[in-house]
């Protein structure tokens, strides 16, 4: 039974890791930026989806308000931050969102106090039994959620006009933007989709811990990127995957290799381990 | 990170100078603090720095010291040793503090501990744990327990007075849970309790689903939980979700009323060891809890005590020994004798505290009494 508790936290973990993951590949695969301030995104995401259910009741109206919110609050990073410096070399795009993501932190601590904030009245407290595994229903929730935006990204990135353009200029900039694909509205989505499901993950996070810190952010601004980095930087399917491998390696190695590792130095002790074999990441680029 | 050091420190610089600006008003006897108010001690540094400000507007309220006004002078230190350092510095040689009262975490209070020491300056640590810093010197005195001592505590109340002899430890990987979990080992054996397992975590964690599950399949009576509040709440909220009926006993890191509304409903009937007795009959401890919750509008927490008892301590002691010359007040601070919020306040040859440890219970939604740990031998600090 342990291990199939620990298979699923582990996915539970992996899912979430891969709805912020997500947005960071997008971001590095179009601009070719670590966008580190994608964090801090998420950290808003939680904020906001905590704030909205406290003031109104309803968990999914303060996911569906963060998610938009966030989405905006990416594209205006894009707009503010990025934009500006695309020519400069990619070291001052890196600096300039670590800079933004302290700054974040720092903001959200002013306004929303050291302390944290918590859920007036949590939802989906209650738990479901099969087989002796314990399952909140905020975990189903963080599982459906993960399931069901990965999948819609796949849809619309296969079967819509602007989703094979965002796929296309992704691919290859130039080529696409010779075929008349507006490579500034893609940049836009890019940054809503990636932020919105950054916003997600956060609110489920917000959810699962019964708390939203300023400092929510810091684990996976530097988690992500070695994720990304396992998945082959801008790959989609790849990110997804890692992000699972690295959720259920967590979850097995805080209970087997606990004593001596991290369970935050697993990530990179696998990433050193796949690099060392394959340098390219777990998944090429395609 | 680098550049967030650099950042960071930039901000600060600008902040120190806007704190030298205004803390130039004479005829004061200032007390230096450093303490963490960005970063991710702020929470616990707010709290802190809550209580000292209410013990100076205390002590002013009655007259002061020796005719004098008290005033702090407070630089913020990121709970980073990198900083603590030259606040240590400046505080000694430009503010010309009298005392310096620590409201941060153990590697930011251990390094500046060094400069106070070398200046012959006192330095009183309010809540920081590692034993090494009052073995820095006679200067370096400490108003709260060491982990150890604590540690010792609980295994009193779980062997002892709650009569749970099978426990699993769940042990914050940092200097602050490994402490306490090695005075709970060193005492295990005399209460008779089976340690089953031990599990570690890091101070980032939120998420405990493995360690639960493990928990379960252990099926102990009482659960041994290291950590602070922002740690704890989510680990007691989870274990209850996963069916673990185990009684969960916490320390002083969960004493605040945020741990309560982050576990909700599961944070009923977690017992912990701490300083702060919300039941205290003494008219210190009630002063403080109703004046802070006046004045701050929030609950009160033993972090606030513990910031609100050292600088009780440090101007007792100005008093005692009618001068601001460091070494009369370090010698009138080693003999202590003085009623506090956290309980009745005197030192051993070290400078560590000798106190009471207070059991608390979540009821209702709040902390309430449930035992007092007044056993002096068990309690013992270490003296050298």
């Amino acid at each position: 039974m342990l291990f199939f508790d620990l298979l699923v936290q582990g996915l539970i973990q992996g899912g979430i890791y891969s709805l912020i993951a997500i947005g960071l590949t997008l971001v590095y695969g179009l601009l070719r930026i670590l966008h580190v301030s994608h964090a801090g995104l998420y950290t808003l995401g939680g904020y906001i989806a905590l704030l909205v259910t406290n003031l109104t009741g309803s968990f999914t109206l303060g996911m569906i308000v963060s998610m938009v919110g966030v989405g905006l609050a990416g594209m205006v990073i894009y707009r503010l931050i990025y934009q500006p410096i695309l020519n400069k070399p990619p070291f001052v795009a890196l600096i300039a969102s670590i800079g933004m993501f302290i700054a974040m932190e720092e903001i959200y601590r002013i306004i929303f106090g050291p302390y944290g904030i918590t859920f007036v009245d949590p939802p989906l407290q209650g738990t479901f039994t099969v087989a002796n595994i314990y399952l909140r229903h905020s975990e189903i929730a963080a599982i459906v959620l993960a399931v069901s935006l990965i999948t819609a990204l796949s849809l619309f990135t296969r079967y819509t006009r602007i989703g094979i353009a965002w796929r296309a200029t992704v691919t290859d900039p130039e080529m696409a933007q010779s075929f008349g694909v507006d490579v500034i509205k893609v940049r836009y989505l890019n940054f809503f989709i990636g932020s919105a499901m950054a916003a997600g993950a956060g609110g489920m996070v917000a959810l699962l811990n019964n708390l939203v810190e300023p400092t929510m952010g810091s684990v996976p601004s530097y988690k992500a990127l070695a994720i990304i980095v396992l998945g082959g930087l801008g790959n989609v399917k790849g990110t997804v995957i890692a992000a699972l491998i690295i959720g259920i390696s967590e979850a097995f190695g805080t209970i087997y290799l606990g004593d001596f590792l991290d369970r935050d130095s697993i990530a990179f002790a696998l990433l050193i381990l796949v690099l060392m074999f394959k340098p390219t990441g777990l998944f090429v680029r395609g | 990170m680098n550049f967030r050091t650099a950042i960071r420190g930039l901000l600060f610089g600008t902040l120190m100078a806007a704190v030298a600006i205004t803390a130039t008003a004479a005829e004061t006897i200032k007390i230096g603090v450093n303490v963490p108010l960005t970063g991710f001690a702020a929470s616990d540094g707010t709290s802190a720095l809550n209580g000292a400000k209410l013990a100076v507007k205390q002590l002013n309220d009655a007259g002061g010291i020796n005719g004098k006004k008290l005033e702090l002078v407070i630089y913020d230190d990121q709970a980073s040793p990198k900083q603590s350092v030259p606040i240590a510095t400046k505080l000694i040689e430009k503010d010309k503090v009298v005392v310096g009262v620590s409201c941060s975490y153990s590697g930011a209070t251990r390094a500046a501990a060094g400069i106070y020491q070398e200046a012959k300056t006192p330095y009183i640590s309010a809540y920081a744990i590692h034993p090494d810093i009052t073995r820095t010197g006679n200067y370096v005195f400490r108003t709260s327990f060491v982990g150890e001592v604590q540690g010792r505590a609980g295994a009193k109340l779980a062997g002892e007075i709650l009569n749970k002899k099978r426990a699993v430890l769940i042990t914050l990987n940092n200097d602050f849970g490994k402490s306490l979990v090695a005075g709970f080992k060193e005492k295990a054996n005399k209460y008779g309790i089976t340690i089953l397992n031990e599990y570690p975590y890091s101070i980032k964690d939120r998420q405990f689903g493995p360690i639960i599950a493990r928990v379960k399949a252990d099926n102990p009576d009482v659960i041994y939980a290291t950590g602070y509040f922002f740690t704890a709440g989510p680990l007691v909220s989870q274990l209850r979700a996963a069916g673990v009926k185990a009684t969960i006993i916490g320390q002083e890191g969960f004493d605040t009323q945020t741990f309560i509304k982050i576990a909700g409903p599961a944070s009923e009937g977690v017992i912990i060891t701490t300083s702060l007795d919300r039941g205290s009959k003494s008219a210190e401890t009630k002063h403080f809890i109703e004046q802070y919750e006046q004045m701050f509008n929030h609950k009160t927490d033993m972090v606030a005590a513990s910031g609100h008892t050292a600088i009780k301590v440090a101007a007792a002691a100005i008093q005692a020994a009618g001068s601001t010359d460091r070494a009369a007040v370090r010698d009138a601070i080693a003999k202590t004798d003085l009623v506090a919020a956290t309980g009745t306040i005197s030192f051993n040859s070290l400078g560590e505290v000798i106190k009471d440890v207070q059991v608390q219970i979540v009821k209702n939604g709040e902390f309430r009494h449930y035992a007092v740990i007044s056993d002096a031998a068990l309690l013992a600090p270490p003296a050298q």
